[in-house]
């Protein structure tokens, strides 16, 4: 392990030299090979700090002209370390270059909303405050059960009532999350441009056209082929043609 | 070079024609502008001498405006023969005027092959009894080639096109203007002066002709692909010899010749065009051939408000008009005027080649060291069939505050113009350089629903549910001892009265006192549900009167335990005790007729 962490670390640190010094194709290449050599690739496993191996890699595929590739590596660092605030500058940099603009058909704001507060938080940060809340209204309930000056019973109350009700919010979003994170639904066309079919099938009416860098959802798979979301559009398209977050 | 020095009055010239063809004779003729004599030619090694020299003289005299002008030549003249194909050289010769030794140039000739007879069934058609000026004009006697410098190039790289007239035993006269030449499309087209249209021998499939180029351009591929020049179309006047209508002899003499107009044709080609290749540096010109860049600044050390001159000088050749002007990326606060460009273009048959020279001129508004970056001028060269970028070198310029900018400071120091940041450009954040984390795999899955997770919640919730049960038995609990004691009290206090009395009649002091004052105690304790050690005579009165108790009953509760604690160590009479007991039955009697 020491080793390998010695091996790891000599790697990262020529590979931004070789970033700083313009050879992006090289630097991605070690930078993938960080990855390959880490013993897990799990979110619920690495060390949130790992997130700048991906972010790094984002940055060599950008200046490459890769934007798939690039926001990928971001999305995956933001997985990791939701709080990198550099990652995500960068990812919305990317994906102002992508040529289709998905963003304004998603759906309703407040879901928009939700979603963002969830990925503001990794799912281990999301359980831990959940925890903390709930033995804070455990704390508050018997303060107020058992106390007898009246201000503190009152306050105790309300707090513990507030403290139940955001842990219990807080758990659903790390459940939301811990579902994002196994089933892996969400993907990033690869391809430069695909065309959605209406069914698995090479011979299927085309639907509609998006392009490289479009993050799609996968709702079901059958063999080579994959039912996407993207908006309120509809589609499949091999599976060859994006690459799961 | 005193030669020279000499020879600069005169002149000793060999000259030949530049094409012969094996077996016709031609002159070779030395002139010279000087009476000469003793002249020594060289050895005709290679060509078969037939007559000569022969000698002639001519002389001319002129006024102009006065001024007298005379010439003089003197000719020799040989007639030689080739009798072998090839190019060969006639050495110089040698000749002495007044005494000095003079000497030639050198003549080069090359030997074409003699005519090779026309195909059987050509030769027979014409031995027939065609006319002969009609076999004049066929097409085997007088036609152009297009000729064009390479078949393949890439995209933007010059080819030269030329119209080639060849004519054997016809006499062309002229062109006429019914000229048509193709459009070039796909092409950029810079044409060639021809000049006096000169005539040349040549030997072409066989047959020697009189050559002449008609017109000559350059081309540059706008496209890749392959690229079609039409045909073009000329007219030609030509001078028919009318031996078969000869009436006379005047009209042999006067009119021996008609003329005829023909429409030549050259034919069309094909020009194959390769795509430049893939990986265009950044910032391309455009520009494909050989080329040069250069530049000069003005100055590098110059004031505030000073204007500097930097120039930049491509020189090569190859598609000169179509480059980019190189952009010079000007640091900021440099106020930078639209450049001056000159070209210095000639056109020659390899390309246009010349100079591009780009003037910036830019003035520094503000102190300070600024760089200017190289500039970057990219290219594709032909020669190595690669893309090439140049580079100029870098300035630095030190910028001194200009005297006139600080007393303006000066002056208006008050009132500095703030300025917001200004945005240039958006890019990617940097990478983190910062070095790797220690690597620590968590050892166990916490995500969510895993048993850990669950019970995170379960042990605590089951923990309170557990300590709830106790704290509430507990409180229970004292409840029961409180309710249980305050209803006893007044029992309590009659058995300790009881006792009292007891010890009253036993006329035991201490021991009498003492029960009594734990009455009193006990009752008061049980009655208040409050500890017996957290009560003393300091609070009873405050704790009775906000229980609401009348002043006179606290005042009574207040005697009886100051007087049971003060006849414990004091000497007291019968009386007094027979007394306090019956102040203590009253005013537990009292107290148990009060709502506490």
């Amino acid at each position: 392990m020491k080793l390998l962490f010695i091996f790891l670390t000599t790697l990262f640190a020529d590979a931004n030299i070789q970033y700083a010094e313009g050879n992006y194709a090289q630097a991605a290449t070690q930078y993938e090979q960080i990855l390959a050599n880490l013993p897990s690739t799990d979110v619920a496993d690495l060390p949130s700090d790992y997130a700048v191996v991906y972010y790094n890699l984002g940055n060599a595929y950008f200046k490459q002209g890769e934007l798939a590739q690039a926001i990928l590596a971001y999305e995956r660092a933001l997985r990791l370390q939701p709080s990198l605030q550099d990652a995500k500058h960068n990812l919305q940099f990317a994906q102002s270059r992508i040529i289709d603009n998905i963003q304004d058909t998603q759906s309703f704001f407040l879901s928009n909303w939700l979603q963002a507060i969830r990925n503001a938080l990794s799912q281990r940060t999301w359980i831990i405050l959940s925890i903390s809340l709930f033995i804070l209204a455990l704390v508050g309930f018997f303060l107020f059960a058992f106390s007898q000056i009246i201000w503190l019973r009152k306050t105790a109350f309300y707090t513990s009532l507030v403290a139940l009700i955001i842990s219990m919010a807080a758990c659903a979003n790390a459940g939301s999350l811990h579902q994002r994170d196994t089933l892996r639904a969400e993907a990033i066309i690869t391809q430069g441009i695909v065309n959605a079919k209406s069914s698995p099938d090479r011979s299927g009416t085309d639907l509609f056209t998006i392009h490289e860098g479009t993050k799609v959802e996968i709702k079901e798979v059958i063999g080579e082929w994959c039912c996407v979301h993207v908006g309120n559009n509809i589609g499949w398209m091999p599976l060859a043609h994006l690459e799961r977050i | 070079m005193a030669l020279t020095a000499l020879a600069q009055d005169v002149e000793f010239k060999a000259s030949a024609p530049a094409q012969v063809i094996v077996g016709k004779p031609f002159q070779l003729t030395y002139s010279v502008n000087q009476r000469a004599k003793d002249l020594r030619a060289p050895e005709f090694t290679d060509f078969d001498y037939i007559a000569g020299p022969y000698t002639s003289q001519s002389s001319s005299t002129s006024f102009v405006n006065g001024k007298r002008t005379s010439s003089f030549t003197l000719t020799y003249t040989y007639t030689l023969m080739a009798n072998q194909e090839g190019t060969f050289t006639i050495p110089p010769a040698t000749i002495k005027v007044d005494g000095e030794q003079y000497t030639s140039n050198g003549v080069r000739i090359t030997v074409l092959p003699p005519d090779q007879p026309a195909p059987a069934a050509t030769s027979n058609a014409s031995a027939a009894n065609q006319p002969r000026e009609t076999t004049q004009i066929n097409e085997g006697n007088i036609f152009i080639r297009t000729l064009v410098s390479k078949g393949k190039v890439h995209e933007q790289e010059a080819i030269l096109l030329s119209y080639k007239l060849y004519f054997a035993g016809v006499d062309v006269a002229q062109f006429t203007n019914n000229t048509r030449l193709p459009e070039f499309k796909g092409f950029l087209k810079q044409e060639l002066e021809v000049g006096e249209i000169q005539t040349e021998l040549e030997h072409y499939n066989g047959r020697n002709y009189q050559t002449a180029v008609l017109y000559r351009t350059l081309l540059f591929p706008q496209r890749n692909g392959n690229i079609t020049i039409d045909p073009a179309e000329f007219e030609a006047v030509l001078r028919i010899q009318n031996r078969a209508q000869v009436r006379s002899i005047f009209d042999d003499f006067f009119n021996s010749y008609t003329t005829a107009t023909k429409a030549i044709t050259a034919p069309g080609t094909t020009i194959h065009v390769d795509a430049l290749p893939t990986g265009k540096p950044a910032g391309f010109s455009g520009g494909v051939g050989q080329f040069n860049i250069s530049s000069t600044i003005s100055s590098t050390d110059l004031q505030a408000n000073e204007a500097v001159t930097l120039s930049i000088t491509i020189q090569g050749s190859g598609n000169m008009k179509l480059l980019k002007t190189p952009a010079v990326d000007w640091p900021e606060g440099f106020e930078v005027y639209d450049p001056k460009v000159s070209n210095n273009f000639r056109n020659t048959t390899t390309g246009v080649s010349g100079t591009k020279t780009i003037e910036y001129l830019a003035i520094p508004r503000a102190g300070g060291s600024y760089t200017i970056p190289p500039i970057l001028f990219s290219y594709y060269d032909t020669q190595a069939d690669s893309y090439k970028t140049l580079a100029t070198p870098e300035y630095t310029l030190q910028i001194a505050r200009s005297a006139t900018e600080e007393a303006n400071a000066a002056v208006v120091n008050h009132f500095v113009q703030k300025e917001d940041i200004q945005q240039l450009g958006s890019d990617i954040r940097y990478i983190d350089v910062n070095a790797l984390p220690a690597l620590k795999i968590h050892k166990s899955k916490f995500t969510f629903g895993t048993l850990a997770f669950w019970l995170c919640y379960l042990i605590p919730a089951l923990l309170a549910a557990l300590l709830f049960i106790i704290f509430r038995k507990k409180i229970q609990e004292n409840a029961d001892i409180t309710r249980v004691r305050y209803k006893k009290a007044n029992k309590v206090a009659q058995r300790r009265l009881k006792a009292a009395e007891l010890l009253l009649k036993a006329d035991n002091k201490t021991a009498f006192f003492e029960e009594i004052e734990r009455a009193a105690w006990t009752y008061l304790s049980d009655r208040l549900s409050i500890p017996t050690a957290q009560l003393n005579k300091e609070n009873i009165a405050q704790i009775l009167a906000s229980k609401g108790v009348t002043d006179t009953l606290i005042e009574e509760v207040l005697h009886v335990l100051a007087t049971a604690e003060f006849a414990r160590y004091a000497p007291t009479s019968d009386h007094a005790m027979q007394d306090i007991y019956n102040d203590t039955t009253k005013i537990i009697n009292q107290l148990e007729n009060c709502k506490l």
